[in-house]
Parts: C-alpha cells; structure tokens; sequence
C-alpha cells in the first residue's frame, strides 16, 4: 500500500513537472508569431468621432438586484432575472412587462431567450436550467410550464441557446459546461477543463458555431469545440476571476471582463492575447462586456457602477457612461446594434443608445 | 485541486500538447484582416455614424421625454 502510495506521488509530481514545460513550451510557440502590436497598427486609422450615448429607457419593476438580461432576436424585448427568483418579459420600447414568473430558487444568475422568441431559460442557485414556452396569452399560468432542462451539481451562471430552440448550453459552478437537448433533457456533451466555478460563456457567431469559449475563477478562458467536448485553446492571462468572455462579431478573437479590473482581447488564429483595457483609475471589477455591431467599440459594464466604452483598435478609453446606483451585472447589445441594455443591482435595467 | 487528480492533470498534459501542435497564424497576418473587418463593418455601425441616429428607434424624435 505504501508503495502504491508513493507511485501515486511520483506520477503527480512528473506531471505537475510536464504540465510546466508544456506551458512553457506554449508560451515560447506563441511568442513566436508577435510581430507586430495592435495599437502600432492602428495608428493611422482615425479615432473614433464624439461619442453621445445616454439612457433612453429605464425599466423598473425588479423587486431585487438584477442579475442577467438576453434580448430577443426582434430587437424589442428581452428577459431579465433577479436575486428574487423573479424572471420577466418586457417590451423594452415600450417599458411594459410582457410576462413575469416566479422560479423556485433565489439568485437566477442565468436566463436567455430563445431564437425563435417563443420561450426562455433561466437557472441559477437550483443547480438547474429551466425552459418555459412563451404564448401570446398575457393571463398564461408560466410557472406551471416549467419545463427543468439542465442538471448540474452547483449553481448555473449562465446558459445561451445555440442555433435554435433545441438546445442551450450552460456553464456552471461544478466547473464544467454542458450541451443539452431541451426535448428530452438529455446532456449531449460535457465540458472539461476548468478548475474552478465557470462563470461565463459565449457561443461563436454563426461562421463559427461549433465553438464556443467559456470564462471561470481559475483565471483562464478557454475555447471548446462543440461536438468534440475538447478545449481547443486556454488564454491564461488574466491576475483574477474572468467574469465574462464574448466572441468578437467577426468569430476570429474574443474579449474577457474580470476582477482584476480589466478587459481583455484575444487572437483566436494569433491563439494569443493582443490587448489589454485598463488605466490606474480603474480599480473595479469588469462584470460584463459586450461589442459593438461592426467591433470597433467594446462596452464595459463594472463593479463602480459605470460602463467604459473602450476603443478596441486604440486600447483608449473613449466614454464613461453613470446612471445606475450599483454595480453593472450584465451588459448585452442589441441584435441590430442601435442600443444596449444594463442590468444592474440597483433593480433597475437601462437601455442606452 | 490538481495535486490530488491524477486522471484530470494527465487530461491537462493532453490537452497542453495538443494546444503546441495547433496551427496557429502570425499577428502580422491576423491583425490586418481584423482591422480590415472593423473598418468594412464601421459605416453601418449604429453606435459610430450620426446620421443613422435618426433612423435610431430608441431615440427620440421630440424635445420632452417622459421617464
């Protein structure tokens, strides 16, 4: 038994060894292919013009923080959910509240909307992702359609459906993702890799919809292949928890929001980071980060209450957007780009544009 | 986590070595396309032309806004 034991040590200290070479060695591959910087290339490109974005909507009925919002495909509505447990529909021009039901679970970190805007998916503190179908009757009991999807064995902090209404994938605080099938509740694939809660996830655009990246606590996010369940690529850059990660509108790199203050972005073909947002005033975590419609923009959303929009080619800061009255939870542009909504835990969502 | 998961860190060693052997593309090369990419994309971008703020939906046409 005792040599069992020590040829138990042996193997995890010449892998832990391996694992250090093999990074180095990763390194040193990547550090090959910078040649030039972004900013140096983007020097003669010309600056971005005046920017004048304000709120346009505020929309106030959440009894608690906000947690999460997800547009829907017709550019007017979207989901929101709450510390409360509370999930709700609105016509975000209108500012009216569409649907509104009660999960059996405080904390609903995670909801989305389905392509086809007739359902969404929430999940959080429960360990699952519930589906609920959406009609157009307003007097519809929701609660009692649930429909529980998605399984884990700790909380689910965020889940998107793919191409269709068929399946979502999740990203939990177990550590892994998952691809499920809504029909049967049926885990499809299984993600492995991370070694800490996973906190965020983004699917590819449509070129590249087999892939999707996922963000987590143990400070990497990393890039998966769909039908192989494999991590294709791990960026490990960032000092603190990575709380969000987004494709960039193209498919060829991705940008990261974490606690360490900064965003982040990175070459998906360079398979290395290229720039890093942050300046000696910002000391706040960024919670959520989405691009704007042709990627030139990315907008922050952080712990200190503010968005930063940040100049992706320059790395300057170009904005700093105040009103709401707590930290920024989730920040998601619109599918057409002329606005983008906040969620914060002030209980109250703002459309800006 | 690692020290005590033999079958999770001999994945990680996998998954390491597969990542040295992928394919990847020279910054030099990359960073024009996406640069090339923002500025084909930039003129229909809601957020950086002025004038298709009046096309914007969510702005308001009048001087007085109820909130």
């Amino acid at each position: 038994m005792a040599c069992q034991g020590l040829e138990q040590g042996e193997t995890v200290a010449t892998l832990k060894k391996e694992t250090e070479a093999l990074k180095t060695k990763l390194e040193t591959e990547r550090a090959k292919l910078q040649d030039v910087e972004l900013n140096t290339l983007a020097e003669k490109i010309e600056p971005v013009g005046q920017l004048n974005i304000k709120t346009r909507r505020i929309l106030k009925g959440h009894g608690n923080k906000v947690l999460c919002v997800d547009w829907c495909t017709d550019k007017r509505r979207m989901v929101s959910s709450s510390q409360d447990g509370k999930v709700i529909v609105w016509d975000a021009y209108t500012t009216n509240k569409e649907h509104a039901v009660t999960m059996p679970c405080t904390w609903v970190m995670a909801c989305a909307y389905a392509p086809s805007g007739c359902a969404i998916a929430a999940g959080g503190l429960d360990n699952k992702l519930s589906v609920y179908p959406l009609s157009l009757d307003k007097n519809e009991n929701l609660a009692s359609k649930r429909k529980p999807v998605a399984m884990h064995t700790n909380y689910v902090s965020h889940c998107t459906f793919t191409l269709s209404d068929m399946q979502v994938l999740t990203s939990s605080g177990d550590g892994t993702c998952a691809l499920w099938d809504v029909e049967s509740a049926q885990l499809l694939q299984s993600f492995h890799s991370h070694t800490a809660d996973v906190l965020s996830l983004d699917m590819g655009p449509a070129e590249t919809s087999n892939t999707f990246v996922s963000g987590g606590c143990d400070m990497k996010a990393k890039l998966w292949d769909m039908r192989s369940g494999q991590n294709v690529q791990s960026f490990e850059t960032h000092q603190s928890d990575v709380n969000c990660v987004k494709f960039y509108p193209s498919g060829d790199a991705f940008a990261t929001g974490s606690d360490d203050a900064t965003c982040r972005f990175y070459d998906l073909r360079a398979d290395r980071e290229v720039a890093v947002f942050s300046k000696d005033s910002v000391i706040f975590g960024a919670n959520s980060v989405d691009f704007s419609q042709s990627g030139r923009l990315l907008f922050a959303g952080y712990n200190d209450y503010t968005v930063n929009v940040w100049d992706v080619l320059k790395g300057t800061r170009l904005n700093i957007l105040y009103g709401h009255e707590n930290r920024i939870s989730s920040l998601r542009m619109a599918p057409d780009g002329t606005s983008f909504c906040t969620a914060s835990w002030d209980n109250t969502l703002r459309v800006w544009a | 986590m690692d020290e005590l998961d033999v079958p999770l860190m001999q994945m990680h060693v996998a998954g390491l070595k597969q990542q040295i052997d992928t394919p990847r593309e020279k910054l030099s090369v990359t960073l024009p396309e996406l640069i090339k990419w923002i500025e084909e994309t930039m003129p229909k971008d809601p957020f950086l032309n002025d004038d298709l703020l009046r096309n914007n939906p969510w702005v308001e046409t009048s001087k007085c806004v109820l909130l």
